[in-house]
């Protein structure tokens, strides 16, 4: 199933903000986008999203290997707000860079440590994981029922109106280091 | 036909691309509708979906671009002249014309790049704009009135850019209980109004302009949010004061979830999830 994602420019940029915020010991910043979802005339799923929730300062864990790491309460937090709202939640981070950008080695890896998890709350939702760049994005989904695709296209809803198509074919490939020695 | 879009081409080396492969949704095709329909197909949309349920008559001459005696005779859907003006210009469009009241059909609208609104009411001002924002469709809007000022006339219009996230036209006073109120006392009596094609034209062309900024800009600044007031007796279309005060302000109107996506959307049978279950462990505030 084609996944189609829309955000606000407004809402965007609200969330590059706050990710660009420095944390007392985590290299960068994440958080959640509450969505609702939608089916589109077209047989694809429109998942469509509504605020921005920050993982707070004490709820990260230190972990120099990574950028950023939740500890179990922010995960919890999540949980609950998904489930309290019936809503379906994407983890969001940035990459701060112009132009493409693609799920890092580690972004995936985490990802599907975590996600899954929100179908013991909200299973008949779709969950995820979005990655921005300063101009662009990219994200996965995991669907209800278990099937976990790319997000096909990335609609940012302002002025101007941007599409971000998914490419095929692999990201450029790069050597993955730690973030902070 | 290569060549049909070469003097547009300072819209973007892509523009003909984006605009083929935009998806515009245009609710009312009668007199505002009819104008943005024609522009849209000479800009090169690639694909329409069209809704009103009425036919021709006789009294939608004076302003529908295409209608035509014979559908008059005929009593052509509104819809079918709508096509048949777009595939006029573009054999290649992919127009789906559905005449049927749009809340019928409201689905169609979902994946739209742009609802052009062409209606003549509030409540359906109202109506449509809150389906735009539930599935962050930027939403424009068009309409003009004659009123009588003792026993002269005063044309007056609007054109509204309104984008998820931004102002909306509660913000902006265009929609207000008072008007609502009004206009339902006069339900079914208020009979034919005053409509003539050259304020519909100046409109529609207007909205199609912030249509094309929001998808393929020629400047480095498109506005996200519109408001121009129309004086037919001065000919002029000029932003509102009120948008003006209000810029940078937040819409305080959209806020819950709820006006956000299928309120009881479920996953189809091709998606089959498992169950499960948790306690209460905390809460997030949203920023």
């Amino acid at each position: 199933m084609r996944v189609a994602f829309k955000i606000t420019r407004r809402l965007v940029a609200g969330v590059q903000a706050d990710l660009r915020r420095p944390h007392a010991f985590a290299a960068e910043r994440v958080g959640w986008l509450r969505c609702r979802v939608a089916d589109s005339p077209a047989g694809s799923l429109l998942v469509l999203a509504h605020d921005y929730f920050p993982v707070e300062d004490s709820d990260y864990v230190e972990d120099w290997s990574v950028g950023a790491r939740m500890g179990s309460a922010a995960i919890r937090k999540a949980l609950q707000l998904a489930y309290d709202t019936k809503t379906a939640l994407f983890h969001v981070h940035l990459h701060d860079h112009r132009g493409r950008t693609w799920l890092s080695p580690v972004d995936s890896r985490e990802a599907a440590k975590f996600v899954p998890d929100f179908w013991h709350v909200r299973p008949e939702m779709p969950h995820g994981t979005l990655v921005l760049s300063r101009d662009s994005a990219a994200g996965r989904c995991w669907l209800p029922g278990g099937q976990v695709v790319e997000i096909g296209e990335i609609i940012i809803v302002g002025a101007p109106v941007v599409r971000i198509l998914e490419e095929h074919g692999e990201p450029p490939r790069t050597p993955e280091l730690p973030r902070r020695t | 036909m290569e060549n049909r879009l070469a003097r547009q081409s300072f819209l973007g080396e892509h523009s003909a691309a984006v605009l083929a492969a935009v998806r515009v949704g245009i609710v009312g095709v009668g007199g505002g509708g009819s104008h943005v329909v024609q522009h849209l197909a000479h800009l090169g949309v690639g694909r329409f979906v069209v809704l009103d349920p009425d036919c021709v008559e006789d009294t939608n001459l004076n302003r529908m671009v295409g209608a035509t005696v014979e559908d008059v005779l005929r009593a052509t859907p509104k819809v079918e002249v709508a096509a048949r003006v777009i595939q006029a210009v573009n054999p290649n469009a992919d127009v789906l014309p559905v005449k049927s009241a749009w809340q019928e059909r409201g689905e169609l609208l979902r994946d739209c790049t742009a609802i052009f609104g062409c209606v003549d009411c509030f409540a359906a001002r109202e109506q449509l704009e809150t389906a735009a924002r539930r599935y962050l469709v930027p939403y424009l809007d068009i309409g003009m009135d004659v009123h009588p000022i003792g026993s002269e006339f005063s044309i007056s219009g609007q054109v509204i850019l309104s984008m998820p996230g931004e102002l909306c036209m509660r913000c902006l006073g265009v929609i207000n209980e008072a008007a609502l109120a009004r206009e339902a006392t006069q339900y079914g009596a208020a009979g034919g109004r005053p409509q003539v094609v050259w304020p519909n034209g100046l409109l529609a062309s207007a909205a199609v302009g912030l249509f094309v900024q929001l998808v393929t800009p020629w400047h480095a600044k498109p506005v996200a949010t519109e408001y121009l007031e129309y004086d037919g007796n001065r000919h002029t279309l000029t932003r509102s004061n009120r948008l003006v005060a209000m810029l940078g302000q937040v819409c305080p109107h959209f806020e819950s979830i709820e006006n956000t996506g299928d309120p009881f959307w479920l996953p189809t049978a091709e998606l089959a999830p498992g169950k499960g279950s948790l306690r209460n462990t905390g809460s997030l505030q949203p920023r």
